[in-house]
């Protein structure tokens, strides 16, 4: 227990984050992106099929990374607004800017609508094609295709893709790209407002707690909105790279690294932004200590969904379900599993029990830039691996089932710093626009005076 | 009053919260170690203020869970693959039959850790505590309700009957109290 902070330490106006380094920073990681993202989609559109179809994975595995940070972004504004939170009033403002790269995201998923790309991660897309029939249809029981008209249905039995025939009232490509749409746009506009009604209060001069209960209400009905984005989001875009095959944990595991990852940024911003004199008042070891319980018990509850995944299919031992596995636990892939098993949980689990390593700074960063380096092997893991045997079929090379040659590496790890500068620019873009802590919110001498 | 009757220690009563937190640091910084303070609802900080050290407990519980771990690895491993190998679903007898563990191994560190939290706990708070020697104190039951109180322990290296009496009363302690080990009206009418 310190000394008590009181509303004359808290900036009438808040803090800005108006230092040359950080310009310099955004500049930098802004001309990055943009280079980087002409080059990514020269590649993806217009280079050779071979190297059109290894980078298409290669963006998608770069997305996932930052896609999955973003959401978790937004779902800790959400739970923060919901659970009434006072703890985190004086770290809310990172929460809500992390989310809010989320829609900005969208425009690096552009490729993702175009047949050129989809082709090579999304076999069903080109099967469903294949059968010529329109993806709207006229019925208007089937929501005019959304639930894939029987056209579609009969066109699929006549070619022999029984399963796709089945699947076809959720996997078809009209409803793919309404709820492509939906993502962005609702849980875009869930943040965006979000993020508004916090920093309309900072210019407020008679803040009260209206915009507090306003914003709880809206969290409400957004929370549902966020878990249909973050599963569905998961399942349309990495399970369904082999439409074969399904899980039911596949929604939640994804969220596991959303909801971890995305404390661990924030984590790391707190401590970079303190670095650099900024929410000296406000941000205390006490939310450190608190962040880093939440960073422990995710990185808890992603080994239990991860595990549980994998120990359900591994008991009932069905071929269907059982193909994820078999290709990640062979060839080198093997390593890569067993390295998420140690390095994603073990480890991480023990440097974060003492509660000295959450609480210093000097720990906890070292711990937080590991977990992110291990979140990359992780997306790595569910991305990747498919890209051997899909490309080996589309393309008729042989299949490869490890890295697919060892350029590709580089491909992956181009389209990851690209991505992740995109992904920077936009979060220091948000960052740099509002003030640093919400300086008029009620409850920001509780949160400055923590203890926990 | 009867010789019979062992002190247990000073009793006094404070204000409210404020005083009861600075009485705490003063009493923390004269190198008292068996005292404490009573409140009917825990004061944020008054941990630090009394200098109390970080509870043994997560030792323990560490040791448990360790203890829990090792018993359900070697109980899973024994009987499933050394004593009577299972073969099921065509799943392998050795080693790599694991993943059938972990629930065991799972549930047996929880079940571990739990107990020593729960008997760890009884242990360091001697408990359970059938009756204490503040209850004899008359005035020490308003510590439910508005009291706030701090007792020195006799049994404390640094005690003295003087000395800590006037410690009390120059940080602010009122209603100051000897309190006895028995109650002092049945040793008074014994004698």
């Amino acid at each position: 227990m310190g000394h008590l902070i009181t509303s004359e330490q808290i900036a009438i106006d808040g803090e800005q984050l108006t230092s040359a380094p950080f310009k310099r920073a955004k500049q930098i990681l802004g001309i990055i992106a943009i280079i980087g993202t002409i080059i990514s989609f020269a590649i993806l559109f217009f280079a050779t099929d071979s190297l059109q179809g290894t980078f298409a994975y290669s963006w998608l595995f770069a997305l996932a990374y930052a896609l999955t940070i973003a959401i978790g972004g937004c779902f800790w504004v959400l739970l923060h607004n919901l659970s009434n939170s006072g703890w985190g009033v004086s770290v809310r403002r990172l929460m809500e800017n992390l989310g809010f790269v989320f829609p900005f995201l969208g425009i690096l998923c552009i490729p993702f609508l175009f047949p050129d790309v989809q082709q090579y991660l999304w076999e069903w897309m080109t099967k469903h094609r294949a059968t010529g029939v329109d993806m709207f249809s006229s019925n208007p029981s089937r929501l005019f295709g959304f639930w894939g008209g029987q056209d579609l249905i009969d066109a699929l039995f006549y070619k022999h893709e029984a399963l796709l025939a089945a699947k076809a009232w959720y996997l078809n490509v009209f409803s793919w790209y309404t709820r492509f749409i939906f993502y962005f746009v609702a849980l875009g506009w869930v943040i965006y407002r979000l993020r508004k009604i916090s920093v309309d209060q900072d210019t407020d001069p008679k803040p009260g707690v209206a915009r507090l209960f306003q914003a709880r209400a809206f969290s409400a009905a957004g929370l549902p909105i966020l878990a249909i984005t973050a599963t569905f989001l998961a399942i349309d875009w990495f399970m369904t790279l082999n439409y074969t095959w399904f899980s039911t944990m596949w929604g939640v595991y994804i969220f596991a690294g959303c909801a971890l990852h995305s404390m661990v940024v924030i984590i790391l911003t707190a401590i970079v932004l303190q670095k650099n004199g900024y929410l000296k008042n406000v941000v205390s070891p006490e939310h450190f200590h608190i962040m880093g319980k939440l960073t422990h018990v995710f990185v808890i509850f992603w080994a239990y969904i991860t595990f549980s995944q994998f120990f359900l299919i591994w008991y009932s031992n069905i071929a269907e379900e059982t193909m994820y596995f078999t290709l990640r636990n062979t060839a080198g892939w093997y390593w890569v599993s067993l390295t998420l098993t140690f390095g994603h949980f073990a480890l991480p689990f023990i440097l974060l029990l003492p509660h000295w390593m959450k609480k210093n700074v000097k720990y906890i960063k070292w711990v937080c830039v590991y977990l992110l380096v291990l979140h990359a092997v992780d997306m790595y893991h569910v991305i990747i691996p498919q890209r051997g045997p899909s490309l080996g079929l589309i393309l008729g090379d042989d299949p490869v089932l490890w890295f697919g040659g060892i350029q590709a590496v580089f491909l992956d790890i181009f389209a990851l710093l690209v991505v992740v500068s995109g992904f920077g620019y936009f979060y220091l873009r948000n960052l740099g626009s509002v003030n640093l802590y919400p300086n008029r919110d009620p409850r920001i001498l509780e949160s400055a005076n923590l203890s926990n | 009053m009867s010789k019979e009757a062992k002190i247990y220690g000073y009793l006094a009563e404070f204000a409210n919260a404020q005083e009861i937190y600075h009485a705490a640091e003063k009493i923390r910084d004269a190198k008292y170690s068996r005292w404490d303070c009573y409140s009917a609802f825990p004061i944020h900080g008054l941990d630090a203020a009394m200098g109390l050290k970080r509870s043994k407990l997560p030792i323990f519980v560490l040791c448990g869970a360790t203890l829990g771990f090792i018993t359900a690895i070697s109980l899973a491993y024994i009987t499933q693959v050394i004593i009577y190998p299972t073969v099921v679903q065509a799943k392998p007898a050795n080693l790599f039959t694991i993943p059938a563990f972990f629930p065991i191994m799972f549930e047996l560190t929880i079940l571990f850790s739990g107990f020593t939290v729960l008997f760890g706990v009884l242990g360091l708070m001697k408990l359970p505590c059938f009756h204490h020697p503040l209850f004899n104190s008359k005035q020490f039951s308003r510590v439910t309700d508005d009291g706030f109180f701090i007792a020195i322990e006799a049994a404390d290296q640094q005690f003295s009957a003087e000395a800590t009496r006037e410690l009390l009363e120059s940080i602010g302690g009122t209603n100051l109290e000897v309190v006895y080990d028995e109650v002092v009206e049945e040793v008074q009418s014994k004698a």
